[in-house]
């Protein structure tokens, strides 16, 4: 009774924002065109293809790493040792790789740094769903532990000798688009059809909305998180592999606040961290506006003390990701 | 009484005792002039900030909850110390201002908790960012030094044999302790972690404790960076960068539940003794920075496994 | 549910247990064990035939720049015979960490301590304290507060060090009549010596290159992606660029792959410093002509020779010279050692240097 009056009184522009903020790929779209187009006025330049190209690849493998950690938080867990986990299977790749070091064939390498990254997310995920470890307590354990053992496979020296190979992984491209490119696409339709088409994503929903009911209807909750820790493992390894031989050097220092990002793009995205609530259409556009927003305000011509707000910028869109969600929330409940 | 006296020995208090006395005893092996006063007392120094923190960090977590963004309440406050000094402002009112702003942030992120039902990992993970980015904008990254000596005794100097920020420490322990002991506070703390609704349902008003705890967070965080300020003469926007975790740890591995409920301020004092001990240690003896970052990770994971097998010797009756 | 009561009533019953375990082990520990570390020596000063211990702490551990200064520490000390090198630093940069490693060795009384300081206040107490116990300090690769140190080891002025990189610019993009954009890749926009180069880099442009038009100062903050990111920007925003300076051994190679992948290398020019290693590829291609730096292995063994002449007092303040063994005279300006002159790495003589 009451529904449908309000519904007829509620003022459309209402109605539309509060479509847009639930349906939140949409509204992020809207967002981004907003903010395209008012830089675009500011500086056209923006636009050219170059560099909507390099915007791109650099999401990439922030992409490639949201679609793991989002199936993270839809089954109630979070992992924040992402960062960590690349830097080391930077470290370790580069080490394998070079030619004054391990010297291995690149397409060893490549299986093997994508092997350590699922071990690594083998034991996150056994820790937290066998161990019985809170998710927080053992990424943040992570973070730190594999930091360390960056530092000592680096030995205090840069790997600065990639060969080829490995450099075509970052540096080439397949028909004008770039490699990584490509896989972050290959990424996003796996991760579709895990979604929509496998019991194993419809289960990750389950538990992640209701774990009590999931435990009663006799899902294997515990293979399904170390599934989705594992995953997201392989697919920070992808990334490393996409991402880092862009450079030459091979430094320690990679991916030092990787996670804040990806996590940021995720919940941005609409992905809910109690669990149960997430779609990719969202992540995705999460992805995009992060990633911009720094390119955005160099093209507007902020000065150099501009890039001293970015992380300002992030904690406020979580923020108000946060907030527009409880706004929506109170909006269906009146 | 026998199975009193049993449940008491198997507490995760009691082994980290253990533990810490193993650990003293190895370094006594190792290298004994670790172990003398002198050197402990010095040391010591480089920990207080911490162990300030991780005072409302026990509480906070004891209701099931976490505070992520005291590392960035601390860079906040310490630009809002060195700017105002840096403008001419007095000292006493440069830190009143910035234990007001750490106040503030502690209460916005009670507020948002209690507000929005969001669960506050989430709350203080935006907010961690958006304090330290408010920090780093702010200061544009530029550091305030020059402080004058009457203000850096505060945390160089000594108070009857022992560091300033030790017995501001103190006092705070003392405070909290007296605060809980059969007290409703305490209790109502506990009764949160168990179970949040039953409690809510039970007449107390959670909301009111929560924001309290993280208002009191925000204030330890300010504290622990005037404190800082005065200890290194430097007033910068990633002051306390990487304290959350530091704290967290500590916390934790003092046998304090992330599920809530579970743990005592003791414990987690003796958790930051424990991380204090071992970072320095590991230092000392090995001179080799990147092992600390080993060490402590698997600590705290160990510590937490530990303590899941503790709970199950102890039966699920709680 | 455990009674808060009853919770608290075992923290006092476990305070007193750690009480006294602790006050025993303090009491059996040091008594105990005989053998002491060799790092942990009991006082300064007096060397005899005792080694001397000197602690040598980069900017950031694991930096090869450091490493390679590391690497001619380890030959000073192996030349001398009579030392003991320790080398440890943060393996995040931080200053805070410099500070406390400071006060862990002045706590155990080591002979000299040697540091390349991130943030010259933040460490400057620690330091003093040290001197205070008797301590010989040094700072080298990047000054401290005068009254903090003994002596700062330098490997060459700022001054050269900037006229280098921008004598070098000018000849690469070809010649002081050549109008040109150019702009700096810096680390963090707070990098104390960054920010000296830079000074002397502008003074040195207005004074000699009139043509020369410095455009943007930006950071990379230690983050390579960041540097490349930032050189394909400024790239794009300004168009007609010529040339950019890679001021940190981070911001060089990734201002030097953006400009390689942008495809304008021997159009828009590269220099800066870093290490040989790390640019090898981009000499070898054209991408950068030149690169510069200074000896960093001699770096770390001159340090180690003046930490050690300062322990024994072969070398007291008013020297103007001093004798740095196979390194040949070193000048003293006061109360700066110097080390010489910068190097210039180029496709002639890369392959003759691995660090």
């Amino acid at each position: 009774m009451t529904d449908t009056t309000t519904a007829n009184t509620t003022p459309p522009l209402k109605r539309a924002l509060i479509f847009l903020l639930s349906h939140r790929a949409a509204g992020l779209f809207l967002f981004i065109l907003l903010l395209l187009g008012i830089v675009s006025v500011v500086n056209p330049a923006f636009l050219e293809v170059q560099n909507l190209k390099d915007i791109a690849v650099q999401a990439a493998p922030v992409c490639i790493i949201s679609c793991g950690l989002m199936l993270v938080l839809v089954s109630g867990e979070i992992d924040i040792s992402v960062g960590s986990m690349m830097g080391l299977l930077a470290a370790c790749m580069g080490a394998m790789v070079s030619e004054s070091r391990g010297h291995l064939p690149p397409g060893t390498a490549i299986v093997l740094t994508l092997g350590i990254g699922v071990v690594i997310g083998l034991l996150n995920g056994w820790l937290v769903a066998y161990a019985g470890v809170p998710s927080i307590i053992v990424t943040l354990g992570m973070l730190t532990a594999l930091r360390g053992v960056t530092e000592i496979v680096m030995g205090g020296s840069w790997i600065t000798d990639l060969p080829d190979g490995i450099r075509f992984l970052g540096t080439g491209a397949f028909m004008g688009v770039p490699i990584s490119l490509w896989t972050a696409l290959g990424v996003i339709l796996i991760s579709l059809w895990l979604i929509h088409r496998t019991a194993i994503g419809r289960r990750i929903y389950a538990i992640g909305s209701n774990p009590h009911a999931a435990y009663l209807a006799g899902l294997p909750i515990r293979p399904l998180k170390l599934f989705v820790f594992a995953w997201t493992g392989l697919l920070t390894g992808v990334a490393t592999l996409v991402s880092v031989p862009q450079l030459s050097v091979v430094d320690s220092g990679i991916g030092v606040g990787l996670e804040l990002l990806v996590v940021t793009c995720v919940v941005v995205g609409g992905t809910a961290v109690s669990g149960g609530l997430g779609n990719l259409s969202g992540v995705l556009c999460g992805v995009i506006l992060m990633t911009m927003i720094s390119t955005v305000l160099i093209f507007m011509k902020l000065g150099e003390n501009a890039t001293y707000w970015s992380r300002a910028i992030q904690g406020l869109f979580i923020l108000g990701a946060i907030i527009a969600d409880h706004w929506i929330s109170r909006q269906r409940k009146s | 009484m026998k199975q009193r006296i049993l449940n008491m020995i198997w507490q995760p208090e009691t082994f980290l005792i253990v533990l810490l006395g193993i650990l003293f005893a190895a370094m006594g092996r190792l290298d004994a002039s670790f172990l003398q006063w002198e050197v402990q007392r010095a040391l010591s120094s480089h920990v207080w900030e911490l162990a300030i923190i991780a005072i409302p960090m026990t509480l906070i977590i004891l209701t099931a909850g976490i505070d992520l963004s005291v590392g960035s309440v601390m860079g906040l406050s310490a630009i809002t110390t060195g700017m105002l000094f840096q403008k001419g402002l007095p000292l006493p009112l440069a830190c009143s201002a910035s234990l007001l702003v750490g106040i503030f942030c502690g209460f916005l992120n009670g507020w948002f908790i209690t507000r929005m039902k969001v669960h506050p990992l989430i709350i203080t993970l935006a907010t961690m960012a958006a304090y330290r980015g408010m920090a780093e904008g702010i200061s544009h990254a530029k550091p305030v030094s020059g402080f004058p000596d009457s203000f850096t005794w505060l945390g160089q100097g000594d108070w009857f044999g022992l560091p300033v920020a030790a017995w501001v420490f103190a006092v705070m322990v003392g405070l909290v302790l007296w605060m809980m002991h059969g007290r409703a506070f305490g209790v109502g703390i506990y009764a949160i972690g168990h179970n949040e609704t039953a409690t809510r349902f039970s007449g107390l008003r959670v909301d009111r404790y929560l924001v309290a705890l993280y208002t009191f967070s925000g204030f330890a965080s300010a504290l622990a960076a005037v404190l800082f300020v005065a200890r290194r003469n430097t007033a910068k926007a990633d002051a306390g960068m990487g304290m959350e975790l530091g704290v967290i740890t500590a916390v934790v591995i003092g046998g304090v539940s992330i599920f809530g409920g579970r743990g005592t301020l003791i414990g987690a004092c003796l958790g930051v003794l424990l991380i204090h001990e071992t970072r320095e240690f590991v230092s000392w003896h090995w001179n080799r920075d990147e092992l600390n970052l080993l060490a402590l990770g698997i600590l705290l994971i160990l510590s937490v496994v530990f303590q899941k097998l503790l709970r199950h010797k102890q039966g699920s009756a709680l | 549910m455990k009674l808060s009561r009853q919770n608290i009533s075992k923290g006092w019953i476990t305070t007193a247990f750690t009480a006294v375990l602790a006050l025993l082990f303090t009491a059996c520990g040091p008594g105990a064990s005989n053998n002491e570390s060799s790092e942990a020596s009991a006082s300064s000063g007096d060397n005899g035939s005792k080694k001397i211990t000197i602690c040598l702490i980069p900017k950031k551990k694991g930096l090869p720049y450091f490493t390679s200064c590391a690497a001619g520490a380890e030959l000073a000390a192996a030349d001398l015979g009579n030392v003991e090198l320790i080398y440890d630093g943060p393996t995040d940069g931080s200053p805070e960490k410099q500070a406390s490693m400071i006060e862990q060795y002045t706590l155990k009384g080591v002979d000299v301590i040697a540091v390349s300081p991130n943030d010259p206040d933040v460490v400057a107490p620690a330091m003093r304290k040290a001197r205070e116990k008797g301590i010989k300090v040094l700072s080298w690769d990047a000054d401290a507060v005068q009254d903090a140190r003994d002596y700062f080891v330098n490997q060459a002025t700022a001054q050269a060090i900037a006229h280098g990189m921008v004598d070098t610019m000018v000849s690469d993009i070809g010649g002081p009549e050549v109008k040109a954009e150019v702009a700096i890749v810096t680390a963090y926009l707070t990098a104390a010596n960054q920010n000296v180069w830079i000074d002397h880099m502008k003074t040195h442009i207005a004074d000699t290159y009139p043509n020369l038009n410095l455009v943007a100062i930006k950071p990379s903050d230690e983050d390579q992606k960041l540097a490349f990111k930032v050189t394909q920007d400024l790239m794009k925003a300004y168009p007609d660029i010529k040339g950019f300076f890679g001021i940190s051994s981070v911001s060089f190679p990734g201002a030097a792959e953006a400009v390689k992948q942008s495809g304008k290398s021997g159009e828009v020019m590269v220099t800066g410093l870093a290490t040989p290693n790390s640019m090898k590829s981009y000499v070898k291609d054209g991408t950068v002509k030149s690169v510069v730096l200074w000896n960093t292995s001699e770096l770390g063994y001159l340090t180690v020779m003046v930490g050690e002449a300062l322990a024994t007092g072969k070398l007291s303040s008013g020297d103007t010279t001093f004798d740095a063994g196979k390194l040949g005279e070193k000048k003293i300006a006061g109360d700066h050692v110097l080390l010489g002159d910068i190097l210039v790495f180029n496709q002639g003589n890369i392959d003759q240097y691995d660090f």
